[in-house]
Protein backbone atom coordinates (compact mmCIF):
# COMPACT_ATOMS: atom_id res chain seq x y z
CA UNK A 1 0.00 0.00 0.00
CA UNK A 2 1.31 3.42 -0.96
CA UNK A 3 0.41 6.37 1.22
CA UNK A 4 0.98 9.82 -0.27
CA UNK A 5 2.01 12.47 2.23
CA UNK A 6 1.76 16.13 1.24
CA UNK A 7 5.35 17.31 1.85
CA UNK A 8 5.40 21.03 1.15
CA UNK A 9 6.44 21.71 4.72
CA UNK A 10 5.59 20.60 8.28
CA UNK A 11 5.49 17.26 10.08
CA UNK A 12 5.48 15.10 6.95
CA UNK A 13 8.49 13.03 8.08
CA UNK A 14 6.71 12.14 11.33
CA UNK A 15 3.72 10.85 9.34
CA UNK A 16 6.11 9.05 7.04
CA UNK A 17 7.56 7.24 10.05
CA UNK A 18 4.07 6.20 11.23
CA UNK A 19 3.31 4.77 7.78
CA UNK A 20 6.60 2.82 7.71
CA UNK A 21 5.89 1.49 11.19
CA UNK A 22 2.64 -0.13 10.09
CA UNK A 23 4.37 -1.70 7.10
CA UNK A 24 3.11 0.55 4.27
CA UNK A 25 5.14 2.67 1.84
CA UNK A 26 5.18 6.43 2.44
CA UNK A 27 5.47 8.59 -0.68
CA UNK A 28 6.50 12.24 -0.15
CA UNK A 29 4.54 14.47 -2.52
CA UNK A 30 5.82 17.94 -3.42
CA UNK A 31 4.81 18.37 -7.06
CA UNK A 32 2.23 16.83 -9.38
CA UNK A 33 4.93 14.66 -10.96
CA UNK A 34 5.42 12.92 -7.59
CA UNK A 35 1.83 11.75 -7.76
CA UNK A 36 2.01 8.09 -8.49
CA UNK A 37 -0.85 5.72 -7.85
CA UNK A 38 -1.59 6.09 -4.15
CA UNK A 39 -3.93 4.15 -1.87
CA UNK A 40 -4.34 6.76 0.84
CA UNK A 41 -3.42 10.38 1.52
CA UNK A 42 -2.17 12.38 4.52
CA UNK A 43 -2.13 16.18 4.81
CA UNK A 44 0.17 16.99 7.75
CA UNK A 45 0.45 19.84 10.23
CA UNK A 46 2.63 22.86 9.58
CA UNK A 47 1.74 26.41 8.57
CA UNK A 48 -1.30 26.53 6.30
CA UNK A 49 -0.34 29.97 4.88
CA UNK A 50 3.08 28.62 3.82
CA UNK A 51 1.54 25.47 2.32
CA UNK A 52 -0.90 27.55 0.26
CA UNK A 53 1.95 29.70 -1.05
CA UNK A 54 4.10 26.69 -1.96
CA UNK A 55 1.07 25.23 -3.74
CA UNK A 56 0.85 28.28 -6.03
CA UNK A 57 4.07 27.10 -7.68
CA UNK A 58 2.98 23.51 -8.33
CA UNK A 59 -0.82 23.62 -8.34
CA UNK A 60 -0.70 20.24 -6.67
CA UNK A 61 -3.65 20.81 -4.34
CA UNK A 62 -6.24 21.01 -7.11
CA UNK A 63 -5.11 17.54 -8.25
CA UNK A 64 -5.29 16.25 -4.67
CA UNK A 65 -8.78 17.79 -4.41
CA UNK A 66 -9.99 15.54 -7.22
CA UNK A 67 -8.37 12.45 -5.72
CA UNK A 68 -10.03 13.17 -2.36
CA UNK A 69 -13.42 13.71 -4.04
CA UNK A 70 -12.93 10.39 -5.84
CA UNK A 71 -12.94 8.75 -2.39
CA UNK A 72 -9.34 8.01 -1.35
CA UNK A 73 -8.94 7.55 2.46
CA UNK A 74 -7.59 10.92 3.62
CA UNK A 75 -6.25 11.86 7.05
CA UNK A 76 -5.51 15.49 7.94
CA UNK A 77 -3.92 16.94 11.06
CA UNK A 78 -3.83 20.59 12.20
CA UNK A 79 -2.86 22.73 9.15
CA UNK A 80 -3.94 19.89 6.86
CA UNK A 81 -7.42 20.14 8.39
CA UNK A 82 -7.49 23.88 7.63
CA UNK A 83 -6.75 23.10 3.96
CA UNK A 84 -9.81 20.79 3.73
CA UNK A 85 -12.32 22.77 5.82
CA UNK A 86 -15.35 24.25 4.11
CA UNK A 87 -15.13 27.48 6.10
CA UNK A 88 -12.03 29.02 7.69
CA UNK A 89 -12.16 31.76 10.33
CA UNK A 90 -8.92 33.81 10.23
CA UNK A 91 -7.94 32.44 6.83
CA UNK A 92 -9.31 31.37 3.47
CA UNK A 93 -10.76 28.09 2.30
CA UNK A 94 -8.44 26.06 0.06
CA UNK A 95 -9.87 22.74 -1.17
CA UNK A 96 -13.10 22.25 0.84
CA UNK A 97 -13.76 18.56 1.40
CA UNK A 98 -15.30 18.41 4.86
CA UNK A 99 -18.31 20.36 6.08
CA UNK A 100 -16.77 21.99 9.13
CA UNK A 101 -15.97 25.54 10.13
CA UNK A 102 -12.44 25.82 11.47
CA UNK A 103 -10.93 28.69 13.47
CA UNK A 104 -7.18 29.18 13.06
CA UNK A 105 -4.90 29.57 16.13
CA UNK A 106 -8.05 29.27 18.23
CA UNK A 107 -6.29 28.52 21.53
CA UNK A 108 -3.82 31.41 21.16
CA UNK A 109 -0.07 31.54 20.63
CA UNK A 110 2.57 28.85 21.28
CA UNK A 111 2.55 29.58 25.03
CA UNK A 112 -1.05 28.27 25.01
CA UNK A 113 -0.07 25.07 23.15
CA UNK A 114 -0.70 22.02 25.32
CA UNK A 115 -0.90 18.31 25.84
CA UNK A 116 -4.44 17.24 26.62
CA UNK A 117 -6.61 14.16 26.95
CA UNK A 118 -8.47 13.18 23.79
CA UNK A 119 -11.20 10.65 23.27
CA UNK A 120 -10.35 9.39 19.77
CA UNK A 121 -13.00 6.92 18.59
CA UNK A 122 -13.12 4.38 21.46
CA UNK A 123 -9.78 5.22 23.05
CA UNK A 124 -8.61 7.92 25.46
CA UNK A 125 -5.01 9.17 25.39
CA UNK A 126 -2.93 12.34 25.71
CA UNK A 127 -2.04 14.20 22.51
CA UNK A 128 -0.28 17.46 21.53
CA UNK A 129 -2.16 20.54 20.37
CA UNK A 130 0.30 22.99 18.78
CA UNK A 131 -1.04 26.45 17.94
CA UNK A 132 -4.02 24.34 17.07
CA UNK A 133 -7.17 25.35 15.20
CA UNK A 134 -10.64 24.57 16.58
CA UNK A 135 -13.48 22.87 14.78
CA UNK A 136 -15.90 25.66 15.66
CA UNK A 137 -18.99 24.40 13.77
CA UNK A 138 -20.23 21.26 12.12
CA UNK A 139 -21.95 22.36 8.92
CA UNK A 140 -23.85 19.25 7.82
CA UNK A 141 -25.31 16.08 9.28
CA UNK A 142 -23.00 14.05 7.05
CA UNK A 143 -20.20 14.87 9.50
CA UNK A 144 -19.49 12.61 12.47
CA UNK A 145 -17.65 13.72 15.57
CA UNK A 146 -14.86 11.22 16.17
CA UNK A 147 -12.58 12.96 18.70
CA UNK A 148 -13.21 15.20 21.68
CA UNK A 149 -11.10 17.08 24.23
CA UNK A 150 -13.03 18.39 27.25
CA UNK A 151 -16.28 18.62 25.22
CA UNK A 152 -14.55 20.40 22.34
CA UNK A 153 -14.66 18.79 18.91
CA UNK A 154 -11.08 17.96 17.88
CA UNK A 155 -11.78 15.35 15.20
CA UNK A 156 -14.45 15.01 12.52
CA UNK A 157 -15.13 12.57 9.71
CA UNK A 158 -17.12 12.77 6.50
CA UNK A 159 -17.13 10.05 3.86
CA UNK A 160 -13.46 9.21 3.21
CA UNK A 161 -11.98 12.15 5.18
CA UNK A 162 -10.82 12.14 8.81
CA UNK A 163 -9.81 15.61 10.02
CA UNK A 164 -8.01 16.13 13.35
CA UNK A 165 -6.73 19.27 15.09
CA UNK A 166 -4.15 17.42 17.23
CA UNK A 167 -1.01 15.42 16.40
CA UNK A 168 -1.27 11.61 16.77
CA UNK A 169 1.87 11.32 14.57
CA UNK A 170 3.95 12.77 17.42
CA UNK A 171 2.77 9.89 19.67
CA UNK A 172 2.52 6.88 17.37
CA UNK A 173 0.72 5.01 20.15
CA UNK A 174 -0.57 1.52 19.51
CA UNK A 175 -4.24 2.49 19.26
CA UNK A 176 -3.52 5.20 16.68
CA UNK A 177 -1.27 2.97 14.56
CA UNK A 178 -3.87 0.16 14.60
CA UNK A 179 -6.60 2.61 13.67
CA UNK A 180 -4.40 4.09 10.89
CA UNK A 181 -3.74 0.61 9.49
CA UNK A 182 -7.47 -0.14 9.29
CA UNK A 183 -8.28 3.31 7.93
CA UNK A 184 -5.81 3.01 5.07
CA UNK A 185 -7.15 -0.41 4.16
CA UNK A 186 -10.86 0.22 4.63
CA UNK A 187 -11.39 3.94 5.01
CA UNK A 188 -13.39 4.64 1.86
CA UNK A 189 -16.28 5.43 4.12
CA UNK A 190 -15.29 6.15 7.68
CA UNK A 191 -18.78 5.67 9.06
CA UNK A 192 -18.80 2.04 8.07
CA UNK A 193 -16.42 0.97 10.83
CA UNK B 1 -6.52 17.33 31.55
CA UNK B 2 -4.50 20.08 29.90
CA UNK B 3 -0.78 20.85 30.47
CA UNK B 4 0.83 23.77 28.66
CA UNK B 5 4.45 24.26 27.58
CA UNK B 6 5.61 20.68 28.00
CA UNK B 7 8.88 19.60 26.42
CA UNK B 8 6.91 17.70 23.80
CA UNK B 9 4.76 20.71 22.90
CA UNK B 10 7.87 22.92 22.60
CA UNK B 11 9.70 20.46 20.36
CA UNK B 12 6.42 19.90 18.51
CA UNK B 13 6.29 23.49 17.22
CA UNK B 14 9.80 23.06 15.80
CA UNK B 15 8.55 19.88 14.07
CA UNK B 16 5.76 21.90 12.42
CA UNK B 17 8.28 24.45 11.08
CA UNK B 18 10.32 21.76 9.33
CA UNK B 19 10.92 22.17 5.62
CA UNK B 20 10.11 25.86 5.97
CA UNK B 21 11.81 29.25 5.88
CA UNK B 22 12.02 31.62 8.86
CA UNK B 23 12.63 35.23 7.86
CA UNK B 24 14.11 38.22 9.72
CA UNK B 25 11.81 41.26 9.70
CA UNK B 26 12.08 44.70 11.32
CA UNK B 27 8.47 45.93 11.12
CA UNK B 28 4.85 44.93 10.43
CA UNK B 29 5.16 45.70 6.72
CA UNK B 30 8.10 43.31 6.25
CA UNK B 31 6.37 40.69 8.42
CA UNK B 32 3.33 40.77 6.14
CA UNK B 33 5.53 40.42 3.05
CA UNK B 34 7.25 37.44 4.68
CA UNK B 35 3.93 35.78 5.59
CA UNK B 36 2.54 36.37 2.09
CA UNK B 37 5.70 34.92 0.58
CA UNK B 38 5.24 31.65 2.49
CA UNK B 39 7.46 32.06 5.56
CA UNK B 40 6.62 29.52 8.31
CA UNK B 41 7.66 32.05 10.98
CA UNK B 42 9.28 35.46 11.30
CA UNK B 43 12.08 36.71 13.54
CA UNK B 44 11.19 40.17 14.88
CA UNK B 45 14.27 42.39 15.06
CA UNK B 46 15.08 46.06 15.42
CA UNK B 47 17.98 45.76 12.99
CA UNK B 48 18.88 42.88 10.68
CA UNK B 49 22.30 41.27 11.24
CA UNK B 50 23.97 43.06 8.28
CA UNK B 51 23.06 46.40 9.87
CA UNK B 52 24.06 45.28 13.37
CA UNK B 53 27.42 44.36 11.85
CA UNK B 54 27.71 47.74 10.07
CA UNK B 55 26.54 49.84 13.02
CA UNK B 56 28.72 48.23 15.69
CA UNK B 57 28.10 48.96 19.38
CA UNK B 58 26.12 46.78 21.77
CA UNK B 59 23.27 44.85 20.14
CA UNK B 60 20.43 44.10 22.59
CA UNK B 61 16.96 42.56 22.53
CA UNK B 62 14.71 44.48 20.12
CA UNK B 63 12.33 47.08 21.48
CA UNK B 64 9.11 45.67 22.88
CA UNK B 65 7.06 47.88 20.55
CA UNK B 66 8.73 46.45 17.41
CA UNK B 67 8.15 42.90 18.66
CA UNK B 68 4.51 43.55 19.54
CA UNK B 69 3.90 45.32 16.23
CA UNK B 70 5.14 42.23 14.39
CA UNK B 71 3.17 39.85 16.66
CA UNK B 72 -0.04 41.74 15.92
CA UNK B 73 0.52 41.88 12.17
CA UNK B 74 0.80 38.18 11.22
CA UNK B 75 -0.86 34.83 11.99
CA UNK B 76 2.34 32.75 11.71
CA UNK B 77 4.65 32.17 14.73
CA UNK B 78 6.85 35.10 15.78
CA UNK B 79 10.35 34.62 17.19
CA UNK B 80 12.61 37.17 18.88
CA UNK B 81 16.22 37.23 20.02
CA UNK B 82 17.62 37.52 23.54
CA UNK B 83 21.33 37.98 24.29
CA UNK B 84 23.32 34.89 25.29
CA UNK B 85 22.91 34.45 29.04
CA UNK B 86 20.48 37.38 29.38
CA UNK B 87 17.68 35.51 31.12
CA UNK B 88 15.81 38.72 31.94
CA UNK B 89 15.47 39.63 28.25
CA UNK B 90 14.17 36.08 27.78
CA UNK B 91 11.72 36.49 30.69
CA UNK B 92 10.39 39.66 29.07
CA UNK B 93 9.94 37.94 25.70
CA UNK B 94 8.20 35.04 27.46
CA UNK B 95 5.82 37.45 29.18
CA UNK B 96 4.91 39.02 25.82
CA UNK B 97 3.75 35.56 24.68
CA UNK B 98 6.42 35.22 21.97
CA UNK B 99 6.26 31.88 20.11
CA UNK B 100 10.01 31.11 20.11
CA UNK B 101 13.08 32.70 21.73
CA UNK B 102 16.43 32.73 19.89
CA UNK B 103 19.31 32.94 22.37
CA UNK B 104 21.50 34.51 19.76
CA UNK B 105 25.16 35.21 19.12
CA UNK B 106 24.04 37.96 16.71
CA UNK B 107 23.39 40.10 19.80
CA UNK B 108 26.19 41.07 22.16
CA UNK B 109 26.53 38.34 24.83
CA UNK B 110 25.47 39.27 28.37
CA UNK B 111 27.29 36.39 30.09
CA UNK B 112 30.68 35.10 28.98
CA UNK B 113 30.34 31.75 30.79
CA UNK B 114 26.70 30.72 31.02
CA UNK B 115 23.79 30.34 28.67
CA UNK B 116 20.17 30.70 29.83
CA UNK B 117 18.55 27.78 31.67
CA UNK B 118 15.89 27.32 29.03
CA UNK B 119 13.79 24.74 30.89
CA UNK B 120 12.11 27.43 32.99
CA UNK B 121 10.31 29.19 30.15
CA UNK B 122 6.90 28.79 28.54
CA UNK B 123 8.27 29.60 25.08
CA UNK B 124 10.58 27.13 23.32
CA UNK B 125 14.18 28.19 22.53
CA UNK B 126 16.36 27.91 19.45
CA UNK B 127 20.15 28.23 19.82
CA UNK B 128 23.08 28.39 17.41
CA UNK B 129 25.80 25.74 17.22
CA UNK B 130 29.07 25.29 15.34
CA UNK B 131 29.47 21.61 16.24
CA UNK B 132 27.90 18.73 18.14
CA UNK B 133 29.30 19.74 21.53
CA UNK B 134 27.69 23.15 21.39
CA UNK B 135 24.42 21.70 20.04
CA UNK B 136 24.15 19.09 22.80
CA UNK B 137 25.06 21.55 25.56
CA UNK B 138 22.23 23.81 24.37
CA UNK B 139 19.83 20.82 24.24
CA UNK B 140 20.81 19.90 27.80
CA UNK B 141 20.02 23.49 28.84
CA UNK B 142 16.54 23.06 27.34
CA UNK B 143 16.77 24.20 23.69
CA UNK B 144 13.92 22.75 21.59
CA UNK B 145 15.59 23.55 18.28
CA UNK B 146 19.15 24.02 17.01
CA UNK B 147 20.45 26.07 14.09
CA UNK B 148 23.89 26.42 12.59
CA UNK B 149 25.50 29.70 13.59
CA UNK B 150 26.96 30.33 10.16
CA UNK B 151 28.18 33.92 9.96
CA UNK B 152 25.14 36.19 10.18
CA UNK B 153 24.92 39.34 8.08
CA UNK B 154 27.56 38.31 5.55
CA UNK B 155 25.45 36.74 2.79
CA UNK B 156 28.22 34.11 2.68
CA UNK B 157 27.10 30.54 3.22
CA UNK B 158 30.56 29.04 3.82
CA UNK B 159 30.39 29.09 7.63
CA UNK B 160 26.90 27.55 7.73
CA UNK B 161 28.20 24.75 5.50
CA UNK B 162 31.20 24.25 7.78
CA UNK B 163 29.00 24.09 10.88
CA UNK B 164 26.47 21.72 9.32
CA UNK B 165 29.18 19.38 8.05
CA UNK B 166 30.84 19.41 11.48
CA UNK B 167 27.58 18.63 13.27
CA UNK B 168 26.78 15.81 10.81
CA UNK B 169 30.26 14.25 10.97
CA UNK B 170 30.33 14.36 14.76
CA UNK B 171 26.78 13.03 14.93
CA UNK B 172 27.77 10.10 12.70
CA UNK B 173 30.72 9.38 14.96
CA UNK B 174 28.37 9.10 17.95
CA UNK B 175 25.80 6.99 16.08
CA UNK B 176 28.50 4.59 14.85
CA UNK B 177 30.43 4.35 18.12
CA UNK B 178 30.73 1.27 20.30
CA UNK B 179 28.90 1.60 23.66
CA UNK B 180 32.29 1.64 25.42
CA UNK B 181 33.41 4.70 23.45
CA UNK B 182 30.54 7.02 24.30
CA UNK B 183 32.06 8.48 27.49
CA UNK B 184 35.27 9.28 25.62
CA UNK B 185 33.22 10.98 22.88
CA UNK B 186 31.35 12.95 25.52
CA UNK B 187 34.72 14.19 26.77
CA UNK B 188 36.06 14.81 23.24
CA UNK B 189 33.09 16.92 22.13
CA UNK B 190 32.40 18.40 25.59
CA UNK B 191 28.91 16.96 25.06
CA UNK B 192 26.56 15.97 27.93
CA UNK B 193 26.50 12.16 28.15
CA UNK B 194 22.71 11.89 28.49
CA UNK B 195 22.16 13.78 25.23
CA UNK B 196 24.71 11.57 23.42
CA UNK B 197 22.89 8.49 24.74
CA UNK B 198 19.63 9.91 23.42
CA UNK B 199 21.27 10.52 20.01
CA UNK B 200 22.51 6.94 19.94
CA UNK B 201 19.04 5.64 20.69
CA UNK B 202 17.30 7.83 18.08
CA UNK B 203 20.12 7.73 15.48
CA UNK B 204 19.68 11.49 15.09
CA UNK B 205 19.63 14.75 17.05
CA UNK B 206 16.68 14.79 19.48
CA UNK B 207 15.60 18.22 18.15
CA UNK B 208 15.11 19.87 14.77
CA UNK B 209 18.23 21.46 13.21
CA UNK B 210 17.88 24.45 10.87
CA UNK B 211 20.47 26.27 8.77
CA UNK B 212 21.27 29.90 9.56
CA UNK B 213 23.93 32.54 9.00
CA UNK B 214 24.76 33.68 5.47
CA UNK B 215 21.94 32.19 3.36
CA UNK B 216 21.20 34.65 0.55
CA UNK B 217 19.93 32.74 -2.49
CA UNK B 218 17.51 29.89 -3.32
CA UNK B 219 20.60 27.80 -4.17
CA UNK B 220 22.09 28.48 -0.70
CA UNK B 221 18.86 27.31 0.95
CA UNK B 222 18.74 24.14 -1.19
CA UNK B 223 22.43 23.47 -0.48
CA UNK B 224 21.80 23.52 3.27
CA UNK B 225 18.73 21.27 2.85
CA UNK B 226 20.73 18.78 0.78
CA UNK B 227 23.36 18.79 3.53
CA UNK B 228 20.62 17.55 5.87
CA UNK B 229 19.19 20.65 7.55
CA UNK B 230 15.49 20.56 8.49
CA UNK B 231 14.75 24.09 7.28
CA UNK B 232 16.38 27.52 6.93
CA UNK B 233 16.59 30.91 8.57
CA UNK B 234 17.16 33.81 6.18
CA UNK B 235 18.24 37.00 7.86
CA UNK B 236 19.69 39.86 5.91
CA UNK B 237 19.44 37.93 2.61
CA UNK B 238 15.84 38.90 1.88
CA UNK B 239 15.30 42.50 2.89
CA UNK B 240 18.83 43.55 1.82
CA UNK B 241 18.17 42.31 -1.71
CA UNK B 242 16.72 44.11 -4.76
CA UNK B 243 13.24 42.53 -4.69
CA UNK B 244 12.51 41.09 -1.22
CA UNK B 245 9.10 39.62 -2.02
CA UNK B 246 10.26 37.73 -5.13
CA UNK B 247 13.41 36.50 -3.40
CA UNK B 248 11.49 35.38 -0.31
CA UNK B 249 9.07 33.36 -2.44
CA UNK B 250 11.90 31.83 -4.46
CA UNK B 251 13.72 30.74 -1.29
CA UNK B 252 10.51 29.18 0.07
CA UNK B 253 9.93 27.18 -3.13
CA UNK B 254 13.62 26.19 -3.23
CA UNK B 255 13.53 24.94 0.37
CA UNK B 256 10.59 22.62 -0.37
CA UNK B 257 11.98 21.44 -3.73
CA UNK B 258 15.63 21.36 -2.62
CA UNK B 259 16.31 18.16 -4.57
CA UNK B 260 14.98 19.39 -7.90
CA UNK B 261 17.61 21.46 -9.80
CA UNK B 262 15.11 22.35 -12.56
CA UNK B 263 12.82 24.01 -10.05
CA UNK B 264 15.80 25.72 -8.38
CA UNK B 265 16.92 27.16 -11.74
CA UNK B 266 13.40 28.29 -12.58
CA UNK B 267 12.76 30.14 -9.33
CA UNK B 268 16.20 31.77 -9.51
CA UNK B 269 15.35 33.52 -12.80
CA UNK B 270 14.95 37.32 -12.77
CA UNK B 271 15.44 37.63 -9.05
CA UNK B 272 17.27 40.94 -9.11
CA UNK B 273 20.35 41.72 -7.09
CA UNK B 274 21.20 39.52 -4.09
CA UNK B 275 22.67 41.21 -1.04
CA UNK B 276 26.33 42.12 -1.41
CA UNK B 277 28.29 39.48 0.46
CA UNK B 278 31.34 39.70 2.71
CA UNK B 279 34.31 37.38 2.38
CA UNK B 280 34.87 35.67 5.73
CA UNK B 281 38.69 36.05 5.30
CA UNK B 282 38.32 39.82 5.52
CA UNK B 283 36.70 39.59 8.97
CA UNK B 284 38.96 39.70 11.99
CA UNK B 285 38.42 37.05 14.68
CA UNK B 286 36.71 39.71 16.83
CA UNK B 287 34.25 40.45 14.03
CA UNK B 288 33.10 36.83 13.74
CA UNK B 289 29.79 36.42 15.55
CA UNK B 290 30.02 32.59 15.53
CA UNK B 291 32.82 32.80 18.13
CA UNK B 292 30.23 34.00 20.67
CA UNK B 293 28.70 31.24 22.82
CA UNK B 294 30.34 28.72 25.12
Amino acid sequence: MKVGILSFQGSFLDHSKSISEIGFNPLLIKQSKDLDFIDALILPGGESTAMKKINEFSGLLSKLDQIIKDGIPTLTTCAGTILLAKEVIGGEETIPNIDIEITRNAYGRQTESFEGNVKFFENEDIYCFIRAPKISKILSDEVDIIAEHNDEIVGAAQKNVVALTFHPELNNDEYYLNWLYDFILEGKNVRSF
Amino acid sequence: MKIESTDKVKKGLAEMLKGGVIMDVVNAEQAKIAEKSGAVAVMALERIPADIRADGGVARMSSVSVIQEVMESVSIPVMAKARIGHFVEAQMLDSLGIDFIDESEVLTPADEVNHINKHNFKAPFVCGATGLGEATRRIAEGASMIRTKGEAGTGNVVEAVRHMRTITNELNEVIACDEHEIVALSKKFRAPLNVLEEIKELNKLPVVNFAAGGIATPADAALMMQLGCDGVFVGSGIFKSGDPSERAEAIVIATTNFNDPKVLAEVSKNLGEPMVGINIDTLSEEEKLARRGW
